[in-house]
């Protein structure tokens, strides 16, 4: 019987093990096509230069609490909503590997599932900080974003946008785990990402916002993300507010992370 | 005796209304080859998905090296390799990248999964390609890394999903020879297939499902047996004379499987005797050819089948 002894002879690997095996696939993925990693850290660019001019073309002086500047205001929100496209990439991704026979490959194999959905979030959220870090890199050095919070406020609102992000992940691995079709999956992307980054306090001060919207904007926890971004930035919140931006968040993020690991163990349908 | 490699007792599995599976019993001894043999939809994918532990059944119970595939679906998974019909490979990577990425998983260290990817890549005969990413493969060179994958860990048992599907001939034939290797060294193999040819040359044991049932169970020599000693196979003018043929056999007491696309119409005999009496109740029909042989697999598998249908 020396076809069974073989396996007997490999130890089972552990959860880290499993884990570095599948995360280092996906990264592999993530980063085999360079036109894509280009691609993907200019998006945040683009909407920094565009929003930056549109939006600050009519935010006037004094348009803005405490005289900010609206690029300054603007790049803290940057941070936090960039991730939602992250997050939207976890969910198409994973869709996608669903429908190809690997996923049914790894399924047969003695491999923890949820370790699975694990170095997808890993994944995707490498990706977005290296979308950040090119992000506030070129703030800085082409807009003159100069927060008043100096490095250690920089470095806090990345970690924070981070933490944000992971949670948004989940939240669409959710959607992707639960559904399985691409088709609904973009679908109810574009129904969610409008509202939760223009219904937030990213673009306009909640308090200029209609009342109706304010009221969206209250409810909408993106914009505690952002608000806490911003006072470890440019300050002038209350200290309170990073601890009230990841509870506001983590919750989310915990439930759906759960409720994904069920979703993603109900049988693949063929 | 050893314990049966695979054994299964009043297995099913519902698809809400629909019964893929519909209590299917059978064993298969270790170090055996059993074919599966069906047509789409009777339930050969189902009943592999579920000894592979990639999907639950709804009653029965079903063990695989002597381990429930429920209760212990982690145990089974360290037991089995699974080919399914779509290819699972990933696409970007090497073939030796596929192969160490799995080796490592099941718990081969670096070194030991690099030493076992060089030796199934010489095995497969995959070495000239094999450094380019899987995707530029061709068809029949990624099954081939594909059932590699499927047998890094040296599996007991090895389920092959209609292993052969969309290979050329000399594709499949290197596949059949692989599969007869695995299987001389001790590998058991459930393997599903349309193909009788295939399931006459690799198994040593048939079982027929159709419509989540096993219709027949035994070796193809035994199979063919049941059929019948001798089998007419009557080519026709015209679809009406195969109607017509059929309905004047079976008014004569046989057992005719009429096939209209090809205006053929089967005859399973109790023996050479009964030629007269066949070609007697064929007159006034329009008959282009007749041909006597003994029974094929095709014979055997389209009287069953429609046997089945007909009873439903």
């Amino acid at each position: 019987m020396t076809a069974v002894a073989q396996v007997e002879q490999w130890s089972h690997p552990g959860s880290f093990t499993q884990l570095r095996l599948l995360t280092a696939r996906q990264l592999r993925h993530a980063f085999a096509d360079r036109r894509a990693v280009v691609l993907n850290l200019v998006q945040p660019l683009v909407m920094l230069t565009l929003f930056g001019q549109i939006f600050g073309s009519i935010a006037g002086p004094g348009a803005l609490p405490g005289g900010v500047r609206y690029l300054d205001y603007l790049m803290p929100a940057l941070l936090v909503t960039t991730g939602i496209g992250a997050a939207q990439h976890a969910g198409i991704v994973l869709v996608r590997e669903m429908g190809t026979g690997m996923t049914a490959r790894l399924r047969s194999l003695p491999v923890n599932l949820r370790l699975v959905l694990v170095a997808r979030a890993v994944t995707d959220l490498t990706r977005a900080a290296l979308q950040l870090l090119v992000l506030l890199a070129c703030g800085a050095a082409l807009f003159g974003f100069v927060p008043s919070g100096g490095v250690p406020g920089m470095v806090g609102a990345l970690v924070l946008a981070l933490a944000v992000i992971w949670s948004l992940i989940w939240v669409f691995l959710l959607i992707a785990a639960w559904l399985r079709s691409l088709e609904v999956l973009t679908g109810i992307a574009f129904l969610v990402t409008y509202p939760l980054m223009f219904a937030s306090s990213a673009f306009v001060p909640v308090e200029k916002l209609p009342g109706w919207l304010r009221a969206v904007a209250t409810l909408n926890p993106v914009t505690y993300a952002i608000d806490a971004a911003r006072d470890l930035t440019i300050g002038g919140g209350s200290a309170a507010s990073p601890a009230v931006g990841l509870a506001a968040t983590a919750p989310l993020g915990v439930a759906a992370m759960l409720a994904a690991f069920r979703a993603f163990r109900r049988p693949l349908s063929r | 005796m050893s314990a049966p490699a695979i054994r299964t007792i009043g297995l099913t599995r519902r698809f809400g209304e629909v019964s893929a599976l519909d209590g299917v019993d059978m064993e298969v001894a270790a170090g055996s080859v059993l074919a599966l043999l069906g047509h789409n939809g009777a339930g050969k994918t189902t009943l592999v998905d579920i000894l592979a532990t990639l999907l639950p059944p709804s009653g029965g119970r079903a063990e695989v090296a002597g381990l429930d595939v429920v209760r212990h679906a982690a145990r089974v998974r360290r037991r089995i390799g699974l080919i399914r019909q779509d290819t699972a490979v990933d696409q970007a990577l090497s073939g030796p990248a596929n192969l160490e990425f799995v080796a490592r998983l099941l718990g081969a260290g670096r070194r030991r999964a690099r030493e076992r990817a060089a030796e199934l890549i010489r095995l497969f005969g995959l070495r000239e390609a094999a450094e380019r990413p899987v995707r530029t493969y061709s068809g029949g060179m990624r099954r081939r890394l594909d059932l590699a994958v499927g047998v890094v860990g040296r599996p007991a048992v090895l389920f092959l999903d209609e292993p052969t599907t969309g290979l050329d001939p000399a594709g499949r034939m290197s596949l059949w020879e692989t599969i007869g290797r695995l299987a001389a060294e001790g590998t058991t193999v459930l393997l599903t297939t349309q193909y009788l040819e295939e399931a006459d040359r690799l198994a040593d044991h048939i079982v027929v499902l159709a419509s989540g049932r096993v219709v027949a169970s035994g070796t193809a020599a035994r199979l063919k047996a049941a059929v019948g000693d001798r089998c007419a196979h009557v080519t026709l003018a015209g679809p009406e004379d195969v109607a017509a043929a059929a309905a004047a056999l079976r008014a004569g007491g046989y057992a005719p499987v009429p096939d209209p696309a090809r205006r053929t119409v089967t005859v399973p005999m109790a023996a050479a005797a009964d030629v007269p009496a066949v070609v007697r109740l064929l007159d006034g029909t329009d008959i282009t050819e007749l041909n006597l042989t003994g029974p094929t697999l095709d014979d055997v598998y389209l009287a069953l089948t429609q046997r089945e249908e007909s009873r439903v």
